[in-house]
């Protein structure tokens, strides 16, 4: 099993970002460094979310934001290791559409908010097309 | 040749031994990741499908440029160039999860076993919306769209434990109708799985329902609001025909009424032109028209209220010999003679031809109203006949032009033969037959007096062959104004 390793700060920002959002989805990026069973996460990005019809329920990561944090990441010598969105009102459990969406190698985090803040925070991985949850703890090794 | 750097997303770098950039040569984007293909194993299969076009879930950008809106995998590249490939990020949280908990909830049937289900006495109920449906709906489905669904369906489906078949277009939406009806009460309510796109594929009877356009659903629109009319006792009211014998008094309030309320064809009898004296209570007619025809009349006032209906004028005086042809064909007969040879002659004519005969009459302050049908399907009702076998003499029938009316009063007793005639062509309510109702104006009282059939009846009478039509004008003086 995968640890993911959210600093208190990122944990905070991407608390805030969801809440701030909120009653739309919204997602952005995890940039930090991944080594066999640990990502460490050094900060997390918001993206613009483009699926302005379903915001409420549905994300879709502008590729402009991704190519541009990526591209910062590799000049820091970090890279993506996953993708957070929030799912207002609802649990932190991955929908199906998250399932189909996934790729393998990435840790998708997942921020349940509702109106008067987020209740949950789960992340997890594909593994042979489904999804297996990762352990977060605040602090890196 | 030219080369490029394409730079690998981090799920795509297990493939690439750990590298974040590739440099690569080619002349478009589809060599570039051809060749990426050769040197990194596995990587354009993640890429490109077997038909060897871009996978949906990855995006590949020239500079800042997704090459989907360039010239696709043929964009040309030049050196130096940085190619990227972009995971498509994305996914959601609400309608999947509150789809898979509706598909828990709520069984689902294919169309076959919903016909089966059909036939053992469940309701079908299409949800869809009225423009869905113009292709075609289940045979014999109920039509109430999702938007109107908790407001109307008690009228429509009123046994909570009749077994509901809720259908939409595709399955979706009628997973949500149906959780709807379950909270309402409804106890066994099913989603037909796939919808009537399925519906229509599994060979299933469906067929091309009739339906109001958008302008006759804006005219009618409180009427289609009301569970006893809706869309399909409107559609009734615009088959129906409805003859009006006299455009008079009687006549102008019921035709007015009547065409308002989308009755499809409206034939009126009148040989009479409009005299300034009819003006006090004939409302049909102008000022300017005296000395026109009523029918003509008649047809320009009730054309111009509603250009959808279909005025059919017989400018005539009714007798013997032609009831019988203009008649046929008519649905209800409503009766606005005030002369005793014609009101016998029309109940004569509707008892032969079984139209029920909506009556009215009018004396200064006093009218009444009754419906003469003694084929009625639901009990055999009297016929005018049963009540005065023969007509008084002349001296004790007074016309209006004799008596005096007043105006209102043909309004309040032509508006009472127009609800009956609505009640006849929706099949609704309890109808005024085998029973008189009297309105004396003056005491503001309606009094109700029941009659039977007579069995003896010469006309409607069990076992009577008709005897055939009665000339009275000559025992009468009273004009049909």
């Amino acid at each position: 099993m995968t640890t993911l390793h959210l600093p208190e700060y990122a944990r905070t920002d991407l608390e805030g970002m969801a809440h701030a959002g909120y009653p739309s989805e919204t997602c952005g990026l995890l940039v930090g460094q991944q080594t066999n069973d640990h990502v460490e996460v050094s900060r997390v990005v918001q993206a613009r979310n483009l699926n302005r019809e379903r915001a409420h329920d549905r994300y879709e990561l502008d590729p402009q934001d991704f190519i541009a944090a990526d591209k910062q990441a590799c000049d820091e010598g970090l890279e993506i290791v996953g993708v957070w969105h929030s799912h207002p009102d609802h649990s932190a459990q991955p929908s199906e559409t998250d399932r189909e969406s996934a790729w393998e190698g990435w840790s998708y985090l997942i921020v349940a908010v509702k109106h008067d803040g987020v209740h949950d925070l789960r992340c997890w991985r594909l593994a042979s097309e489904r999804f297996v949850e990762e352990c977060i703890e605040p602090c890196p090794r | 040749m030219s080369t490029v750097t394409v730079r690998i997303p981090t799920p795509l770098r297990p493939l690439t031994a750990g590298a974040d950039t590739v440099r690569v040569e080619g002349e478009t984007i589809d060599d570039v990741l051809k060749t990426l293909g050769t040197t990194h194993a596995g990587l354009l299969e993640r890429i490109i499908n077997p038909q060897g076009e871009l996978r949906g879930f990855v995006n590949i950008y020239l500079g800042s440029d997704n090459v989907r809106a360039l010239d696709g995998l043929a964009t040309s590249v030049s050196d130096d160039d940085v190619v990227s490939i972009v995971p498509a990020v994305a996914g959601g949280a609400a309608r999947d999860r509150r789809l898979c908990e509706l598909r828990a909830a709520i069984p689902e049937v294919t169309p076959t076993d919903a016909v089966q289900l059909q036939k053992q006495g469940a309701a079908v109920l299409d949800v869809r919306e009225p423009d869905e449906i113009l292709p075609g709906s289940p045979v014999g489905a109920y039509r109430l769209g999702r938007g109107y669904l908790e407001l109307r369906v008690e009228d429509v489906i009123p046994d909570m434990n009749r077994t509901v078949l809720v259908m939409c277009s595709g399955g979706t939406r009628s997973l949500f109708a149906a959780e709807a009806l379950v909270r309402l009460g409804y106890q066994d309510v099913r989603s037909v799985v796939g919808g009537f796109a399925r519906w229509k594929n599994d060979g299933q009877p469906f067929e091309i329902p009739r339906v109001l356009d958008a302008s006759a659903r804006e005219r009618y629109s409180r009427h289609l609001l009301m569970p006893e009319v809706g869309e399909r006792g409107q559609l009734q009211l615009i088959d129906s025909k409805v003859l009006l014998v006299g455009a008079g008094g009687l006549g102008s309030p019921a035709a007015f009424y009547l065409a308002a309320a989308g009755i499809g064809t409206l034939g009126v009898v009148d040989d009479d032109v409009v005299d300034r004296s009819n003006l006090q209570r004939q409302i049909l007619h102008t000022e300017a028209r005296v000395g026109t025809s009523k029918v003509a009349s008649a047809r320009e006032t009730l054309e111009a209220l509603n250009p959808t209906i279909n005025v059919v004028g017989y400018k005539t005086r009714l007798d013997s010999s032609n009831v019988d042809e203009i008649f046929t064909g008519y649905n209800v007969v409503v009766d606005g003679s005030d002369n005793f040879p014609t009101r016998y002659l029309v109940n004569d004519a509707c008892v032969k031809l079984n139209i029920p005969n909506v009556h009215g009459a009018v004396y200064r302050f006093e009218g009444q109203v009754s419906v003469f049908w003694p084929a009625w399907k639901e009990r055999r009702g009297p016929c005018y006949r049963c009540l005065y076998p023969e007509p008084p003499p002349a001296e004790m029938a007074p016309s209006c032009a004799e008596a005096g009316v007043l105006g209102i009063l043909p309004g309040v007793i032509g508006l009472l033969q127009a609800v009956e005639t609505i009640k006849i062509v929706l099949a609704v309510g309890d109808l005024l037959i085998g029973r008189m109702l009297y309105y004396d104006a003056l005491r503001a009282q309606f009094t109700e007096f029941k009659f039977d059939a007579n069995a003896e009846c010469s006309y409607c009478g069990e076992g009577a062959t008709f005897p055939g039509y009665v000339d009275y004008e000559q025992l009468c003086s009273a004009s049909n104004t």
